[in-house]
């Protein structure tokens, strides 16, 4: 481990461990099979605190760093990678609110994100990341807004209650509002029918008609992009965490299963081919754990931290995916049987290539930042 | 009516897969950061929940090094209100007996306490003497290995206590003295809230110029026992005879032995 | 100097005197050399339980008669204890280390100002001295423990350590104290003992027992178990990890902090073997064990070893004994 915890995070640090041990390594299955988290779970997540996390302590939360932030998704992905990909929902989404919310709207609803799960919207039905192809709207309408239209493939979709989402506030830019579900005119839509990180829902809302005052816009007008930009560089140091905690996953799980394993007598840890998959999981792991934690380091240093946020999940996505595929390897006729855990972690693993910033736009950003640099 | 509760805690080595140095037979301690006591936060979640009911404030007690500051904290993060460490070179080497003797002195010192409540027993030396020991110095009450806890209205508490095989209803009024059993609850998490919390909270560290105690009731002067050795127990290896094949034949082979041995 | 003393404090829950006691009277009398083995038994005025103690042979019995005492307190009875001792000076106390024991006991260390070793694993005398040998660090290390300045020496012993032994022809003596004054205790009373008629008793004196650990979580496999338990008469037991399930508590557990058995037969289903574990079992005569590691340590505490699944191996014993 390349980072140095304070005395609070080791002590977090713990805690997450000791709660991941007992609530949630032994429903991580359960968990995929049921596409839900149990309600005991849930209960205990919200009264143990760890909505609030990262807020600030003067909203309510515990006001720990990015550092620690990353670490206790770390450690939750470990056990079972969906709660930890609900949590980074949450955690980005609420970090936007603190950066662009009025002071007004933090006071109103921050102290809220300790109990109520945040949501960022951005896609449409329509179109990704691409503004022009956007058709949902914010008009404003004496010192209000009005917004319509409809949104998609939001994580926590459903499970959230308060939603950043951005709309066109004119045909070519893009504005940041904060809805909440109880709102007239709002509505969840479906569930999406995905192959992994099953207690995750990923759904759509519908917004008719709904009434915001001024204050419920993020930022300015026309700060929607770089708003939804940031969302993903935070998003990403925390989607780089999960990456390392399932290849984390992967490796106790192949490690375990060739120590115990014999064939012709000798456990097949003692096959180089074997040995060899082992290897390539644990520098896989590795490498996505120095690179989400620099990307920890470098944000709470105040520096840029976009660049290595986005290598940690570009390269985390892809390896968590090998890595688990070695474990299933490694665990033969029992790592492609639903009754153990290594296949739904290749189905976990493969999200991350995918949510927060398609592997090919993290390719397009990488590059054009690895070009600047040169030219300057 | 608002509870003063003291809960005394205990830090232990995180493993208790102790070495023993075969030169000198003394313990080889590891460098490792200790632990909580377990049942320890089965008495702390008991004192929450009495103030969750009742209102009031939670002190924890501790006597050993330095270092169980950090447990300290952690009971801290759990909801507790304040913490006091008994740290001194003289109350070094003490035993079960001059361990509560500083410990009641030390809840005398504190004052008002309605409550004192332990875990069952440490599980490094599991001698789980010194809850009754402090309740007879402080000539209160005792109720030990307590299942279950209802307050009623005033100061009056009923208790489950497990016998091996029977069980107890016990009323009694405070204050008094209470050791828990694991069965009783299951103890919250610190929060990350309270764990940052933790760490800005005083810790209370007090010696024995701290507290009124007899120079020789304190440390190895006022611990009757003496360990005169320690040693690590071998087990002898029974000469085991496994069983193989399929689950089938295993069985079959083990009811022949069975039934030569007259166990079926 | 008066005769030496060493005394047994009986414990007796709803009427019945606990076997550990037995067992501390014989154990008292191997390594007495010319102490007097002295019984304490504290009882209602309608109970004779000095009668059942006889059997084993102690040379005397002192017997309290207060119908105060059927539901006495910890501190009543340390009370009494106490002003006893300060009679007749005892060389030693011994209690057993169950609950009643183990908090009586320190109540009495301190109000004597003395040593207390707690769940003891043996006991001997060197001259005058009490050796007592107690368990740590979860059973991992053994310490020999002295009381050298103080007396009495005062130890409390795990049950089911020692066994206990009748002896025909006793020339024990019975002497009734009737001058005590018993000091009521302000503030506490028991009001209502249940017996428990479940199960930890029953597994510790059980004859066969099913103990289950963490492989043997599967629900599947847990009630695969109790049918065979049902079909063996075998108590189940299981370890620490066990607890948790809706199923067991913490009175169901073998080992160390839970109960030592003592079976004719025992099957380990699941179980790794701790050593936390394993101390609650060495006195098993049979050791079957079933586990899917083969280095799991259980199996060099069994007698028999069976390399497998649990399930395969229970519904396999389940099929050949219907």
């Amino acid at each position: 481990m390349s980072i140095e915890l304070t005395q609070p995070q080791v002590m977090l640090h713990q805690m997450v461990t000791d709660f991941a041990d007992k609530k949630v390594k032994p429903i991580d299955m359960l968990i995929d099979k049921e596409r839900d988290f149990p309600e005991e779970l849930w209960k205990d997540i919200v009264n143990t605190g760890f909505l609030g996390l990262s807020l600030p302590e003067e909203y309510g939360g515990a006001g720990f760093d990015a550092i620690a932030s990353s670490q206790t998704i770390y450690d939750l992905a470990v056990r079972n990678a969906s709660i930890a990909f609900t949590l980074e929902g949450h955690y980005k989404t609420v970090d936007q609110v603190l950066k662009y919310a009025t002071p007004e709207l933090k006071e109103k609803y921050l102290p809220q994100a300790t109990h109520r799960i945040f949501g960022f919207s951005s896609t449409e039905p329509q179109g990704g990341s691409n503004v022009m192809g956007h058709t949902a709207n914010a008009v404003k309408e004496g010192d209000k807004w009005v917004l319509n239209g409809n949104k998609t493939m939001i994580t926590n979709g459903g499970l959230a209650e308060v939603y950043c989402v951005l709309l066109k506030t004119s045909p070519n830019e893009l504005s940041c509002f904060l809805v909440d579900e109880d709102m007239p005119g709002f509505k969840h839509g479906k569930r999406e029918e995905f192959i992994g990180m099953n207690g995750t829902p990923v759904g759509e809302i519908f917004l008719e008609n709904v009434m915001v005052s001024e204050d419920h816009l993020l930022g300015k007008i026309g700060q929607g992009v770089e708003i939804g930009d940031n969302a993903h560089y935070d998003a990403r140091i925390l989607m780089g965490a999960i990456a390392a905690g399932i290849t984390e996953h992967a490796l106790t799980i192949a490690v375990n299963y060739a120590k115990q394993r014999e064939a012709i007598d000798t456990p097949i840890i003692q096959l180089h081919s074997i040995q060899t998959k082992i290897t390539e999981i644990a520098i896989a792991k590795e490498n996505v754990q120095l690179l989400y934690q620099e990307a920890a380091k470098l944000k709470v240093a105040g520096k840029s931290y976009a660049k290595v946020a986005t290598m940690a999940k570009s390269y985390g996505g892809r390896a968590s995916v090998t890595a688990a595929d070695h474990a299933l390897q490694v665990l033969g006729g029992y790592g492609y049987s639903r009754e153990y855990p290594v296949e739904h972690l290749i189905r976990d693993a493969r999200a991350l290539q995918i949510a927060e910033g398609s592997l090919e736009k993290m390719m397009i950003e990488i590059s054009k930042e690895v070009v600047n640099e040169r030219e300057e | 009516m608002s509870l003063k509760i003291v809960v005394c805690i205990k830090q232990v080595p995180v493993s208790n897969n102790l070495k023993i140095d075969p030169i000198t037979k003394n313990l080889i301690r590891s460098g490792e950061q200790g632990i909580m006591n377990p049942y320890d936060k089965n008495a702390i979640e008991a004192a929450l929940r009495l103030k969750d009911e009742w209102g009031g404030e939670i002190i924890l007690l501790s006597m050993g090094p330095q270092d169980f500051e950090i447990t300290l904290r952690e009971g801290l993060a759990m909801g507790c209100d304040g913490a006091v460490l008994l740290s001194s070179r003289q109350f070094g080497g003490a035993d079960t007996l001059a361990t509560g003797y500083v410990l009641s002195q030390a809840i005398k010192k504190i004052g008002n306490v309605d409550l004192v409540l332990f875990g069952r027993q440490s599980v490094d030396a599991d001698t789980s003497q010194v809850g009754p020991i402090v309740s007879e110095f402080l000539n209160w009450p005792q109720v030990t290995f307590v299942s279950e806890l209802h307050s009623h209205s005033g100061k009056t508490i009923t208790a489950t206590r497990l016998l091996e095989n029977m069980q107890q209803k016990i009323e009694f009024q405070l204050p008094a003295v209470i050791t828990v059993r694991r069965e009783m609850n299951e103890p919250r998490y610190p929060t990350p809230r309270n764990i940052q919390q933790s760490y800005k909270k005083d810790i209370q560290v007090w010696d024995e110029n701290n507290l009124s105690v007899d120079p020789d009731r304190i440390g190895v002067k006022g611990s009757p026992t003496i360990v005169r050795s320690v040693w690590a127990p071998e087990k002898e290896a029974k000469s085991t005879k496994y069983l193989n094949g399929s689950a089938d034949e295993a069985i079959r082979e083990l009811l022949i032995e069975l039934n030569a041995n007259n166990l079926l | 100097m008066t005769d030496q003393e060493i005394w047994i404090y009986a414990e007796k829950h709803v009427g019945i005197i606990q076997p550990v006691t037995y067992q501390l009277i014989t154990k008292a009398k191997e390594i007495a050399d010319d102490k007097k083995v002295v019984v304490i038994l504290f009882e209602a005025t309608d109970k004779n339980l000095e009668n059942n103690i006889m059997e084993y042979g102690p040379d005397e019995i002192i017997v309290v008669k207060d119908d105060r005492l059927k539901d006495a307190t910890d501190s009543e009875i340390a009370n009494l204890m106490a002003e006893l001792t300060k009679r007749r000076q005892p060389n030693s106390i011994l209690f057993g280390a169950t609950v009643v024991g183990r908090s009586i006991a320190p109540r009495l260390q301190a109000k004597l100002g003395t040593g207390l070793t707690s769940d003891c694993l043996n006991l001997a005398f060197d001259d005058d001295f009490l050796i007592q040998t107690k368990p740590s660090y979860g059973d991992n290390i053994m310490c020999e423990i002295i009381c050298p300045d103080h007396r009495p020496q005062m130890a409390s012993v795990r049950p089911n350590t020692f066994a206990a032994k009748k002896i025909s022809n006793t020339t024990t003596i019975v002497t009734e104290v009737n001058d005590l004054m018993f000091k009521e205790a302000e503030r506490v009373k028991i009001i209502e003992e249940t017996p428990l008629l479940s199960k930890s008793d029953s597994i510790a004196n059980a004859d066969r027992v099913i103990a289950l650990g963490r492989g043997a979580s599967d629900d599947k496999v847990i009630s695969l178990a109790e049918e065979l338990a049902r079909k063996l008469g075998a108590k189940i037991g299981v370890t620490r990890p066990l607890t948790d399930h809706s199923k067991f508590s913490g009175e169901d557990q073998i080992g160390q902090s839970g109960n030592t058995v003592t079976p004719k037969l025992l099957i380990n289903v699941g179980i790794h073997g701790a050593v936390q574990y394993t101390t609650g079992i060495e006195k098993s005569e049979l050791i079957i064990s079933i586990n899917k590691d083969p280095k799991a340590p259980i199996f060099k505490y069994s007698d028999f070893s069976y390399v497998g699944d649990s399930k395969d191996f229970l519904e396999g014993f389940l099929k050949v004994i219907q």
